[in-house]
């Protein structure tokens, strides 16, 4: 077995016997059922149209919480061994650095995902049988949509690891990443669009800084390909790319996201002193 | 010392911490089968010198252990270190066996030597037991096993006695012998240096990152017959002495045990600049 398939093995252990991970495991699917629950008391028997409904309620609540753990599980991973004094001796294994990054991120990643599917999954099981139909293929790409979510911010997590200088500064700029990409940045948007003629190509560009965004539009292009629920910017992105070719083109810049951290952590954890 | 029997060359290693020095300028050569005694106070730079010989930290001049370059090849020289840190942090909630297994599979080594390990140090019936229920000598004794997992030359072994009894201090002891015996290089950083005297080869003192005495125990032997010190105690404040003694690792607790390695320890102290004495007339 190679070092990073010991260290992956080792992260998905300590990970499941987390309780954070076990609590938001319970947590996520306690609010998914509650919310297929209200969702189908509010929506009556309207048949399987409001699986749709009740599916977008799930994902914001992917949104808000799957980057939630995994921002903190990868701010933990370097940093928490930093602070156990653990780093230098899993160091002195004769293991590379990047091994030791990229084990511990393939490990969280597999792990938070595994806790969110069985969320999500749970949920989505719960509604099939009071909805009586459903449509598997949406479910699942939004399932992978969310899983692609959890690596990036996982891996933004594993960076503000590497560059503090312990666990709690590491979870202070997780945090920060967190409030801005979550709750802040819909307001930047749409503070910039009101003030300035930032036009459909600028919005479309801005929205790319964003994974969370980007995962949102590409659900929304799943759940709604007609996009009106976008408005006039949904108009823009029919006519310029047509679902087809705004889904590629979201997708490549979410692939973007997911490596680019990981790269950055490797590169940055090459020149620490530790 | 041929170069067949060199495990470890440090030439001109310095490590600097932005403009403070951690190390400054160290050389020495340290042979194959011996136990080396890294001596010095808190700060002197022996966690550091492990760093540099393990290649986990930057740092100037040439580390070659068994003729390999620490700096350009850091993952092929740890394959060949077993490494016990001062405070071993394994994870609490994992048994003896599977902290074992984990680094096992880290090194590439058989999974089912940990076993065997285990036994070598007396934590056979501990196999399924939690470190965080170990006492602090078996977890000292768990990290030694882990450090001879993949069978290494040299052992680098970090401060391995200071939280432990006399009796579990003279068992590791014992212990280290065994392996010296089996050909192996153990650099050992210690406070405890009055029982080191039977099983140690060769004395490194460090203070304040610079090397201030490298000597065998034969070299250390011959000074003794050849220079005696009256060391001027009574004249000064006592305090001098023990600080001396403490600035090259030996607390003042010790000082009331000291046997017949007083002497050496003078030596290190004096060589140290650490200690004014008189040569009798």
């Amino acid at each position: 077995m190679s070092a990073v398939a010991a260290i992956m093995k080792k992260e998905v252990r300590d990970a499941v016997s987390s309780r954070w991970l076990v609590l938001y495991g319970f947590a996520f699917a306690l609010l998914a059922l509650g919310l297929s629950y209200l969702g189908q008391r509010n929506l009556g028997s309207v048949g399987f149209e409001n699986f749709s409904r009740t599916t977008a309620s799930i994902l914001n609540l992917c949104l808000m919480l799957a980057p939630l753990i995994a921002l903190s599980l990868g701010a933990g991973s370097i940093a928490g061994e930093r602070d156990r004094g653990n780093l230098t001796y899993l160091l002195s294994q004769p293991l590379s650095r990047w091994e030791l990054l990229l084990g511990k991120y393939v490990g969280l990643v597999t792990a938070i995902s595994v806790a969110t599917i069985a969320g999500f999954g749970v949920a989505g099981l719960v509604i099939a049988t009071f909805a009586h139909s459903m449509d598997a293929s949406t479910y699942v790409l939004l399932l992978a949509l969310v899983v692609a979510l959890v690596a990036v911010m996982t891996g933004l997590g594993v960076v503000a690891s590497v560059v503090s200088a312990n666990r709690v500064q590491a979870l202070g700029i997780a945090m920060l990443i967190w409030f801005f990409a979550v709750l802040f940045f819909d307001l930047v948007l749409i503070g910039t669009v009101s003030s300035t003629s930032l036009g459909g190509a600028g919005l479309l560009t801005a929205v790319m800084l964003n994974p969370v965004e980007i995962v949102r539009i590409l659900a929304v292009i799943q759940l709604e390909p007609d996009l009106q629920v976008l408005g006039p910017f949904g108009s823009y992105v029919l006519e310029t790319l047509g679902t087809t070719g705004a889904t590629v083109i979201l997708s490549l810049a979410l692939a973007a996201w997911v490596v680019a951290p990981v790269a950055a952590g490797v590169w940055l954890f090459h020149f620490r002193d530790d | 010392m041929t170069d067949k029997t060199v495990m470890v060359s440090v030439t001109g290693l310095t490590k600097r911490y932005g403009k403070a020095s951690a190390l400054d300028d160290l050389t020495f050569t340290l042979g194959a089968g011996e136990i080396v005694a890294l001596l010095g106070p808190n700060g002197a730079g022996k966690t550091t010198t492990f760093k540099c010989l393990l290649g986990v930290t930057r740092f100037e001049g040439s580390v070659e252990v068994n003729g390999v370059s620490a700096r350009e090849h850091g993952k092929d020289v740890r394959r060949q270190i077993g490494y016990l840190p001062q405070t071993p942090a394994f994870d609490s909630g994992d048994t003896c066996e599977q902290v074992l297994r984990f680094l096992a599979e880290i090194k590439g080594s058989d999974p089912a030597r940990a076993g065997e390990l285990l036994q070598q140090v007396h934590l056979r019936e501990q196999r399924g037991v939690q470190v965080g229920r170990l006492s602090g000598g078996m977890r000292q004794r768990l990290a030694l096993a882990a450090a001879l997992l993949s069978d290494p030359p040299l052992l680098l072994l970090d401060e391995p006695t200071a939280n432990l009894d006399a009796d579990s201090r003279r068992e590791f002891h014992d212990l280290l012998v065994g392996l010296r015996n089996e050909g192996r290089t153990i650099v050992l950083s210690t406070h405890f240096v009055d029982s080191l005297s039977e099983i140690t080869d060769r004395v490194i003192v460090l203070k304040q990152g610079k090397l201030v005495l490298h000597a065998t125990m034969e070299e250390l032997q011959r000074g003794k017959r050849g220079r005696r010190f009256l060391v001027n105690v009574n004249g000064t404040e006592p305090g001098v002495l023990l600080g001396a003694l403490e600035g090259i690792g030996i607390g003042a607790e010790r000082v009331t045990q000291v046997n017949s390695y007083l002497e050496e320890m003078l030596t290190a102290a004096l060589a140290a600049g650490s200690l004014e004495g008189d040569e009798p007339k």
